[in-house]
């Protein structure tokens, strides 16, 4: 059944109603009342956005697109649309948002009010970003999502939580500022601050280099390609557990977001020139990322770093600039949002519990919280890749498409897999079996209802991506064809074989 | 006409620049202050002498230089007070003891 | 011109200047029994109807030249409605601030009328003579204001180190004006322009001299590195309204007698100023920015971060661009001038009410202030978001026209330097909401703001927030307010 939903400015809709909700918070003083307000506002944002999958075409042209000229004398315009790449990173934010105010129904004990207010907000900007075609606009989207998370970092964050978020703050800024000045300049090159507009107007090889730098230095630091991932095990451990989830499930695709929607059409001659040496990096990131993961004492760090290596996965999936590769890596960025999301929430629900995080204060949890074992084991077999499940689908389509690209690239992506397998599995089997020991861990409690209906829309994606990739990928799959198509035609050299 | 505008304009940048030195180099506010009495005065003798040689059929140097004498009366007024009121509290006037704000 | 013309066109000027001696009158019937509220009501007021009468001139009128030495053109009373604003909320929260310290209430409000009349002058004269008497009018009425808490001895030190620095500013330019004279026979901005226009060799030389002497003065007011030493002492000691002031309409008066006298009276050298400002801003902002960073007060840190903010405004004439276009270099510098106004005067604001709570304005005294005083702390943030050039704030739009300016004029290298800096100065800004929001202090009594000063922050937020979302009203102003400039040239 479809209804006609094209006479609402439904990304308008999905996009400020956090920012309605938010300031709704302001005028209710209970605690329960904040926190039904805020997941009712997640709760219909997620549904609203559900809207997008009703009236979807399976094309690769920009759709629900809004345009109203914002700064006339410049044309800025609120230039808004999706297609099949950003589709599923919408729906991806707005899925998170609800479960993450559910997850953090009890343990936020200060300062409620601002914490929801901060978690509303953010999906706004991380929702703008995701769907902002001018380039303007999304460059304001871009810096302004880095309020919250500096906010909810260092007001609820662990102990080195000031560090950390001031640490987030300065290199996702700095990485940035040059970005700003590119922007002006393609304006100055183009005249145009929109993306439609830029795409199609064909840049100096010069100014692509330039540009496509500048461009890639925020996207690498953002996703974070290895070496510039430094500020990521700080954020990610000392964030709480909901602004990991956040981190991980979305932020970082931001990374991985703006390097298709912007490097690629706008700079291919740029692109291609790099894309071997961003392969490198992302190999580099991948064995570093699964190296340090393997000595890692906390689990928390754990999922951290694990997140360079599976990211660093995606990235080669973005540069291998072929249909699997690109589709792979559109998908694997929603998986890893999905599973990296659920590890940390279950990493979290473990820490509510023990206030620990060491490997080595568990073991033999089977015994005594069975639901929650199963369920941690479900969710790192959706990480490492299992078949059946959802990260098997998009490792094995990156795979494929990285290997067209280039063998050697493929086999060492390989080796990281196996790594990535090896890494989670140990770590888990240390938590799960052997003896019950610990006379700390003898007292647990099992998950309550709320904890597992955080799970369970997560667990259930896992599924069903796993089992019908191609729901999702008939709607990536247009917009990755139209990419390249447009990627190749503007190119010098002709790339599509 | 006997002198030549150059030697009117070296003698003011003389002035001038012994002036800007009492300031530089001066501790004492009084001294800096007439330090910058000198360099308005170097101004003045500029005026007047671009007056006479440049355009002697317009006042405008002249109004010029009477300007700055009253301006400079002005601030003078208004230092010296702020100096008075500086050495009635510290009992010194010399502005490397004037160290409050520092940073 | 008729008598009656001339008191048309100058009304915003006179009614100042009445208000300014009725203050004073009512002082002296008021003998100080209401701690000068009367007279801040007074000068509200007053400055209100210029504020009207500035904005009906600038509307229905086109620009015009009164005594051939001050004209009243939208680029002016762009100036003017700023100083006007600035100075009528430095009045509310000097209602507050001022009861007890000081005997002269009266005389205080009345100084502060006739420093807006100084700025009004200032940015309206067409003449040299009359840029002078403008901004020595100005110098010294800020000399009095800053020294103004006479038991104050910080107070008394800021403004001998003012003055001092002032007085040999003033020389300087004064001899540059004293150049230019001899090299035209005229003081005239229009004038000086055409018979400059034939400069070369000596005389070019002459006229970049000129040009070096005159930013003495300009640079003063603007406090640009290498004349901002009075700069961090005088902000710091003076009391705080009088330094929201300093930082925002006294250095918009420089900035926008720079622009009116280097376009209008120097067009032939402008390859040579665009230069010298350039590498001013390079030094203004790296500077203001590295020293910003090792302070320990806020007002302090303020003070040097309104030094390097200096160094970005200045950008926008070193990347002025007279052949027009969407950004001319002089209409970023307008927008940054107009949303650095608000942001400026609001974080001195907090700073003031913190000081007035605990004695100073130290690190240490805004920790914890997101518990204490949830309200001023989130206002706070908004101006050092704003400072920091972090959509969607007034800032950001400002650094952005700015920066648009100077890539467009292809000073690629110019736009990193900016860039690097604006990274440096996120890391003091973000400082101080981490101090308010991460850290805890003993002290949780909450602070109480008082009406006026609490009315006075929420229109800068407001109006922070508004510039950098609506955006294109305050552009069109700015853009309409120097296309006369470009064009006509005075």
């Amino acid at each position: 059944m479809s209804m006609d939903l094209t006479a609402i400015p439904l990304l308008s809709l999905i996009l400020w109603l956090p920012v309605v909700g938010a300031l709704l918070l302001f005028f209710v003083r209970k605690e329960s009342t904040i926190k039904l307000i805020a997941l009712a506002t997640m709760l219909l944002d997620f549904v609203v956005s559900l809207g997008l999958l009703l009236n979807w075409s399976n094309t690769g042209d920009m759709q629900f697109v809004e345009k109203l000229l914002w700064i006339p004398p410049l044309n800025i315009s609120y230039h808004l649309g999706v297609d099949g790449i950003s589709l599923f990173l919408v729906l991806l934010t707005t899925l998170l948002g609800p479960i993450v105010v559910l997850y953090s129904w009890h343990n936020i004990k200060n300062n409620l009010r601002a914490f929801m207010v901060l978690l509303l907000v953010q999906q706004t900007g991380i929702v703008g970003v995701f769907t902002s075609l001018d380039l303007i606009l999304f460059f304001i989207f871009w810096e302004f999502t880095l309020i919250p998370m500096y906010f909810l970092i260092g007001r609820w964050g662990g102990q080195r939580r000031v560090y950390a978020a001031v640490k987030f703050f300065l290199y996702t800024m700095a990485g940035s500022a040059l970005m700003l000045v590119v922007i002006l300049l393609l304006y100055w090159q183009t005249g145009s601050f929109d993306w439609i507009e830029l795409q199609q107007t064909p840049l100096d090889p010069t100014v692509q280099t330039w540009a496509f730098l500048a461009f890639a230095l925020a996207f690498a630091i953002k996703v974070p390609l290895f070496p510039f991932h430094t500020w990521l095990p700080d954020a990610h451990v000392e964030a709480p557990t909901a602004g990991s989830v956040i981190l991980a499930g979305v932020l970082l695709k931001m990374g991985i977001y703006g390097f298709l929607r912007f490097c690629l059409p706008l700079f291919p001659d740029a692109t291609l020139r790099f894309a071997p040496w961003i392969a490198g990096l992302a190999l580099a990131g991948i064995l570093y990322g699964a190296l340090v993961a393997l000595v890692q004492k906390d689990v928390k760090s754990l999922v951290a770093y694990s997140s360079i290596a599976h990211l660093g996965f995606v990235m080669l999936g973005v540069v291998s600039l072929n249909q699997q590769g690109l589709a792979g890596a559109v998908l694997q960025s929603v998986n890893h949002g999905l599973s990296t999301g659920a590890l940390f929430l279950m990493v979290g629900m473990i820490y509510d519990r023990r206030h620990t995080r060491l490997l080595t204060e568990f073991g033999g949890l089977w015994k005594q919280i069975p639901i929650y074992s199963a369920l941690l084991l479900v969710v790192v077999m959706a990480s490492v890749g299992l078949p059946g499940l959802n990260g098997f689908v998009g490792e094995f389509t990156i795979l494929v498409g990285a290997f067209k690209a280039n063998r050697l690239w493929a086999v060492l992506g390989t080796v990281g897999v196996i790594f990535a397998a090896w890494y989670l599995l140990a770590a888990v089997r240390g938590m799960l079996q052997g003896p019950l020991d610990n006379p700390a861990n003898q007292k647990l409690q099992d998950l309550s209802a709320r904890e597992i209906w955080v799970l369970v829309p997560l667990i259930l994606l896992f599924f069903l991506i796993g089992l019908f990739p191609n729901l999702f990928l008939d709607k990536i799959n247009p917009a990755v064809e139209t990419l390249l198509h447009g990627m190749n035609a503007a190119a010098q050299i002709s790339f599509l074989p | 006409m006997a002198i030549p505008l150059s030697w009117y304009l070296i003698v003011a940048a003389a002035l001038f620049c012994i002036g800007f030195y009492g300031v530089l180099a001066r501790r004492n506010a009084v001294a800096i202050l007439m330090g910058v009495e000198l360099m308005l005065n170097a101004v003045n003798i500029n005026f007047l002498a671009f007056w006479r040689y440049v355009r002697p059929e317009e006042p405008l140097g002249q109004v010029f230089a009477i300007f700055v004498l009253a301006v400079a009366a002005a601030e003078a007024a208004v230092g010296l007070a702020l100096i008075i009121s500086i050495y009635r509290t510290r009992k010194t006037i010399n502005i490397d003891n004037i160290d409050l704000l520092r940073g | 011109m008729n008598a009656s013309e001339i008191i048309r066109w100058l009304s915003p000027e006179l009614i100042l200047l009445i208000t300014g001696f009725v203050v004073l009158g009512a002082d002296l019937v008021m003998r100080r029994r209401d701690e000068g509220r009367t007279a801040a009501v007074i000068a509200l007021i007053g400055l209100v109807l210029a504020l009207i009468m500035a904005l009906l001139l600038a509307m229905n009128n086109p620009a015009t030249i009164v005594a051939s030495t001050f004209a009243v053109d939208p680029y002016s009373s762009f100036f003017k409605v700023l100083a006007i604003i600035a100075v009528s909320l430095v009045v509310l929260s000097s209602m507050d601030f001022m009861k007890g310290k000081s005997r002269y209430l009266g005389e205080y409000y009345a100084l502060l009328v006739f420093v807006t009349l100084a700025v009004s002058i200032a940015v309206s004269a067409t003449n040299l003579l009359l840029v002078y008497l403008g901004i020595e009018f100005l110098s010294i009425t800020s000399y009095i204001l800053t020294g103004f808490l006479r038991n104050d001895r910080r107070s008394e030190e800021a403004a001998i180190k003012y003055f001092l620095y002032g007085a040999s500013a003033g020389a300087v330019m004064l001899y540059g004006i004293s150049l230019v004279y001899g090299a035209t026979g005229s003081t005239d901005l229009v004038a000086v322009g055409e018979l400059m226009k034939a400069a070369t060799g000596p005389e070019h030389l002459l006229g970049v001299a000129a040009i070096v002497l005159l930013l003495g003065g300009f640079g003063f007011k603007a406090s640009l590195v290498p004349f901002h030493q009075w700069a961090p002492d005088t902000y710091d000691g003076a009391p705080t309204p009088v330094t929201a002031f300093l930082a925002t309409a006294s250095k918009a008066a420089g900035f926008a007698v720079a622009g009116r006298v280097f376009i209008t009276a120097f067009p032939q050298f402008t390859p040579d100023w665009m230069a010298i400002l350039g590498s001013l801003a390079i030094l203004t902002m790296t500077v203001g920015n590295l020293t910003a960073l090792k302070q320990h007060s806020v007002k302090r840190m303020l003070a040097y971060s309104s030094i390097a903010q200096a160094g970005y405004i200045v950008l926008g004439l070193a990347a002025y661009n007279p052949t027009g276009g969407t950004f001319t270099g002089l209409n970023g510098m307008l927008i940054y001038l107009f949303a650095y106004l608000f942001t400026n005067i609001g974080a001195f604001f907090v700073v003031l009410a913190v000081e007035r709570y605990a004695g100073s304005s130290e690190f240490s005294t805004f920790k914890g202030l997101g518990k204490r005083a949830p309200g001023l702390a989130l206002l706070m943030t908004v101006f050092m978001l704003s400072l920091a050039g972090i959509p969607p704030t007034g800032g950001f739009l400002g650094k952005f026209y700015v920066f648009a300016a100077v890539v467009e004029k292809h000073f690629l290298v110019l736009a990193a330097i900016a860039a690097v800096n604006a990274i440096v100065a996120a890391f003091y800004y973000m400082n101080v909401i981490r101090l308010m929001f991460f850290q805890d202090s003993e002290d949780e009594t909450p602070l109480q703001v008082s009406s006026g000063l609490n009315l006075s922050l929420v229109v800068s937020a407001v109006m922070v927030l508004a510039i950098g979302i609506l955006a294109q009203p305050f552009i069109a102003w700015a853009v309409e307010s120097v296309q006369m400039v470009n064009t006509r040239g005075f």
